[in-house]
C-alpha cells in the first residue's frame, strides 16, 4: 500500500480531521467516481478546457489524500489539457482509472 | 484563543475534499467558516456575511477565483479583506494573476495546518491595525473639521474685538491674510481723541490658536485705551504687561506701534523685534530706515519693559511702512530668502510712491514664483496727509448718547512734578469731561483743547521750552531731547487745572482754567499776551483758539482760561 | 540637523550644539539638550556654528532655556553666530537677555 497512498499524509489527515477522517475519505472517492466517467465524456467531446479544469480538481483532491501516483498522473492529463494535445488523453484517463483503483482498496482498508 | 480574535473565514473552492480539510482547520482555530463551491458564490457570500478573511481557489467554474476576487475587492472599499488564493499552480504567471486580481497571499496544496493558522493570525493582526488606523484617520479628520469650525467662531469673536479699526482710513493701504490671527498676526489701528492715528501691527510666535490667544487680548486692550485717550507708551505698557502675564515663556509678539500726529505732523514709533520699518519721503525719494531697538512685547516684566520710542517729522505725502518677517523671509524656488536688499531696490526704483506698495507685492511674489498668494505676508503703509482730509472718519465712541451723568460742577487738580514726570492726566481729566451728557460727541475737540493747552504749560511753561526750536530736523530733535532732560531734573512748582461746567437752555458751557508756577512768557509788556502766545507756542494755540468760544492769557502767560460752548 | 549637549569636566558648564535649522521642530530636542542634564551649570552656551537659520519659535525656545536657567539671574552665552543669524538675533534685541558672540 506504501507506494499507492502516502501514509504520512494520511496520519497528517487523521489528526487534522479527527472523526470527519472517515467521511473525507469516501468524499474522495464519491468525487472521484463522479469525475472520472466526467473525463471520458469530456474527452468525446473534445472540450480541452473542461478537461483541463476537472483534471485539475483531481489532482488536488488526489494529492489531499496522499495518493501521490495518480496525482501524477492527473497532473500530466491537465497539462496535456493545457496544450489542447488529446491524442494520448484516452491512454492516460484508463491510467487514472486504472491507478483510483489500487487507491481506492487502499482506503477502504482504513474505513 | 480568545473570543474576540474569532473569525469569520469565508472559503470558496470546488473540491469537497479540499472545502473539507481547510474547514476543519479553520474551525479547530475557534474560527467561524462559510463555504462556498464556486466564484459566484463567494460574491453572494460575502456581500450577505461580511467574512473577515477569504480563502479562495483560483481555478473554479462558473466565475474563476480571480473574477471573484476583484468583485469583492470592489466591495470592499477601503475595507481590508485579505485574500488568501488557494492553489497547486505555481507557476509565476499565476501567481502574478492572483496578485493582480487583488490577491494579499498563497497557500499551496496540499495544505498545511501550521502554515494556514499562522497566515491566518498574520492577516487577523493586520485587519486589526486596519481597522484602528482607519478609526484615527476618521478621528483626526472629525477632529480637524472640529478645529476648523473652532477657528470659525474663534475668528468670529476676533473680528468682533478687532474689527476694521480705523484701516479703511484713506491714508491706510494694507494686506492681511484673512486667517492672519491664525498666523500670527494682528493689525489693530484707531483714531485717538486728539486725532492722531495710532496702527499696531504685530506678529506673535507660532501658528494656530496658541499664536491667536494673545491677539485678543491685544486687540481689545488697545481699542479701550485709545478710545480713553490714553497715550501710545500706557497702551503699549499695558499690552506688554498683559502678554506677559497671560502668555506662556516662549510666546510673545513682535510688534511695531506708530502714533501719526497729523496736526503736528510727526510721528512715534516703538519698534520691538519686526524688522526694519521705512519712511519713504516724497520729495527725496529718501528712504529712512526705523529699526527695532527693543524686545517684542510680553517678553518683559512692565518694571524692566522700555518705553522709549522715536520721533519723526513727516511731510504731507511721505509715507511709513511696516511689515512682518513675512515678506523678507519669503522663500523662492531654490530655497533663499527675498530679503532686505531686493525690498530696497524696489523703493529705489519706485517712480510713483503711490504705486510702491503694490510694486512691493509683485516683487515678491515673482521671487516666490507661484500664483498662490503667501498667506504669511502682512503688510501696512500709513501716508501723511492733512489732518482735515480725514475728518470723513466716524468715531464710534462718540455715538453714545446718555443723558444721565454729570451737569454742574468743578473740579481741581494739583499736579506735583513727581506726578508730572509719570503720569499723563489727560485720558482721566477726559474720561471725567465726557461724563457730561452731550460733551461726549466733543470728545475730540476737547482731548485737542486739553492736550495743546497741557503741553503748553508744561513744556513752555514750566519747562521754559522754545517752539522755535521745532521748525529744523535738528532742532526738532534737541526740542525733544531738552524737554525729556529738563522734566527728569524738575523739582519745584506744578500744574493746576480747573475745570466748571454750567448748563445752558441748549447745551452747556465748560471753563477750563490751566495755571503753573513758571515765570510766563511774556518778554514784551507791550504787546498783548494772546499774540505773543501764538508766536511761541506754534501751531497749537492758534487751533485751541479755533475750537474756544473764548482763549486767553493772564500772569505773563502762566495762567490761560479757555470757554468752550456746546449745543445740544 | 540635530543637537548636541555636551557638559565640561567640572560640570559647571553646558553647551549645547545646534546644527542645521533651529525651528519648532527642535523644540523637543532642545529642551532635552538642558533639561536631561543631571548637573547644574552655572553657565550655559548655545553654539551656533553649525546653525544654518533661526525662526522666531527658536526665539521662543531660548527664552524657555533662560527660564530655566532662572531668568534674570541666568547666564548665558549665545556663541558663533553667522551675519544672518546674529541678525535675526539683533532685530528681537535679545543682546538684552544673552550674551551674544
Amino acid at each position: 500500500m506504501g507506494d499507492v497512498v502516502d501514509t504520512e499524509t494520511l496520519e497528517m489527515l487523521k489528526e487534522v480531521m479527527e472523526d470527519d477522517f472517515p467521511l473525507l475519505l469516501q468524499t474522495f472517492i464519491d468525487d472521484a467516481l463522479t469525475r472520472i466517467p466526467q473525463l471520458r465524456e469530456q474527452l468525446d467531446a473534445n472540450n480541452a478546457d473542461e478537461l483541463r479544469r476537472n483534471a485539475h480538481s483531481l489532482k488536488g483532491s488526489s494529492g489531499n489524500v496522499g495518493a501521490a501516483g495518480m496525482t501524477e498522473i492527473c497532473s500530466r492529463l491537465e497539462s496535456l489539457a493545457n496544450q489542447s494535445q488529446l491524442q494520448e488523453a484516452g491512454d492516460i484517463i484508463n491510467a487514472i482509472e486504472a491507478e483510483f483503483g489500487r487507491v481506492r482498496s487502499a482506503l477502504n482498508a482504513l474505513l | 484563543m480568545s473570543e474576540s480574535s474569532s473569525l469569520k473565514v469565508l472559503i470558496a473552492d470546488d473540491t469537497d475534499t479540499d472545502r473539507m480539510i481547510l474547514e476543519s482547520i479553520v474551525k479547530r482555530e475557534g474560527h467561524q467558516v462559510v463555504s462556498v463551491c464556486n466564484g459566484v458564490e463567494a460574491v453572494n457570500a460575502y456581500e450577505q456575511e461580511r467574512p473577515d478573511i477569504v480563502l479562495m481557489d483560483a481555478l473554479m467554474p462558473i466565475l474563476d477565483g480571480f473574477g471573484a476576487a476583484r468583485q469583492i475587492k470592489a466591495l470592499a472599499g477601503e475595507e481590508l479583506v485579505p485574500i488568501i488564493f488557494l492553489t497547486s499552480l505555481n507557476d509565476t504567471e499565476s501567481l502574478v494573476k492572483c496578485l493582480d486580481a487583488g490577491g494579499d497571499d498563497f497557500l499551496s496544496k496540499p495544505y498545511n495546518r501550521v502554515i494556514l493558522q499562522a497566515k491566518i493570525k498574520a492577516f487577523s493582526r493586520m485587519r486589526e491595525m486596519n481597522i484602528t488606523m482607519q478609526e484615527q484617520r476618521d478621528q483626526i479628520a472629525l477632529h480637524n473639521s472640529q478645529l476648523l469650525k473652532e477657528q470659525a467662531v474663534a475668528k468670529h469673536v476676533f473680528d468682533n474685538i478687532a474689527h476694521t479699526g480705523c484701516l479703511g482710513a484713506s491714508n491706510v493701504n494694507y494686506l492681511l491674510s484673512p486667517l492672519a490671527v491664525f498666523n500670527g498676526d494682528i493689525i489693530v489701528a484707531a483714531m485717538r481723541p486728539s486725532g492722531n492715528m495710532l496702527v499696531l501691527l504685530g506678529d506673535f510666535t507660532g501658528h494656530g490658536l496658541p499664536a491667536a490667544i494673545g491677539a485678543m487680548p491685544l486687540a481689545s486692550i488697545f481699542y479701550g485705551m485709545v478710545q480713553k485717550g490714553f497715550s501710545m507708551i500706557d497702551i503699549l505698557r499695558e499690552i506688554n504687561q498683559k502678554l506677559k502675564q497671560i502668555l506662556p515663556i516662549g510666546v510673545f509678539c513682535c510688534a511695531t506701534i506708530v502714533d501719526m500726529d497729523f496736526s503736528g505732523r510727526q510721528i512715534k514709533v516703538w519698534n520691538g523685534g519686526l524688522p526694519d520699518c521705512y519712511i519713504y519721503r516724497k520729495d527725496s525719494g529718501q528712504v529712512d530706515a526705523v529699526s527695532s531697538t527693543h524686545l517684542p512685547l510680553g517678553v518683559l516684566d512692565d518694571k524692566e519693559f522700555r518705553d522709549d520710542y522715536q520721533t519723526f517729522p513727516m511731510n504731507h505725502g511721505d509715507r511709513f511702512y511696516m511689515w512682518s518677517d513675512g515678506i523678507i523671509e519669503s522663500r523662492g524656488p531654490e530655497g533663499g530668502m527675498y530679503g532686505e536688499d531686493r525690498l530696497k531696490a524696489v523703493f529705489e526704483g519706485n517712480q510713483l510712491p503711490a504705486e510702491v506698495f503694490d510694486e512691493v507685492l509683485k516683487d515678491v511674489q515673482a521671487y516666490i514664483g507661484t500664483d498662490e498668494r503667501d498667506d504669511d505676508i502682512s503688510m501696512i503703509e500709513l501716508e501723511m496727509v492733512p489732518a482735515d482730509s480725514l475728518e470723513a472718519q466716524e468715531q464710534e465712541f462718540t455715538k453714545h448718547n446718555s443723558t444721565a451723568g454729570l451737569i454742574e460742577w468743578s473740579l481741581d487738580l494739583e499736579l506735583k512734578p513727581s506726578t508730572c514726570k509719570i503720569f499723563d492726566p489727560l485720558p482721566l481729566l477726559l474720561n471725567i469731561l465726557v461724563e457730561v451728557p452731550g460733551l461726549r460727541r466733543y470728545s475730540g475737540e476737547l482731548y485737542t483743547i486739553m492736550a495743546e493747552l497741557y503741553s503748553n504749560t508744561l513744556e513752555h511753561g514750566l519747562l521754559q521750552l522754545d517752539s522755535a526750536w521745532k521748525s529744523t530736523a535738528e532742532g526738532f530733535t534737541r526740542y525733544y531731547t531738552e524737554r525729556e532732560e529738563r522734566l527728569s531734573k524738575l523739582q519745584d512748582g506744578g500744574i493746576s487745572f480747573q475745570l466748571s461746567h454750567q448748563t445752558s437752555a441748549n447745551g452747556g458751557r465748560l471753563i477750563i482754567v490751566v495755571q503753573d508756577t513758571g515765570q510766563g512768557f511774556s518778554r514784551d509788556e507791550n504787546v498783548d499776551l494772546d499774540t505773543q502766545m501764538f508766536e511761541h507756542s506754534g501751531r497749537g494755540i492758534p487751533l485751541v483758539k479755533s475750537l474756544c468760544e473764548t482763549l486767553r492769557y493772564s500772569n505773563n502767560g502762566s495762567r490761560v482760561e479757555a470757554v468752550f460752548s456746546w449745543q445740544q | 540637523m540635530g543637537i548636541q549637549s555636551h557638559v565640561s569636566k567640572d560640570g559647571k558648564e553646558l553647551t549645547i550644539s545646534i546644527h542645521g535649522r533651529f525651528d519648532f521642530s527642535a523644540h523637543q530636542d532642545f529642551r532635552n539638550s538642558y533639561e536631561s542634564v543631571e548637573a547644574q551649570p552655572s553657565l550655559f552656551k548655545v553654539d551656533m556654528n553649525e546653525t544654518t537659520y533661526l525662526d522666531s519659535s527658536a526665539l521662543g525656545m531660548l527664552l524657555l532655556l533662560r527660564d530655566h536657567a532662572g531668568g534674570n539671574s541666568s547666564h548665558i552665552e549665545i556663541v558663533n553666530c553667522s551675519p544672518d543669524v546674529k541678525k535675526i538675533l539683533t532685530i528681537s534685541n535679545f543682546e538684552q537677555l544673552f550674551s551674544i558672540q
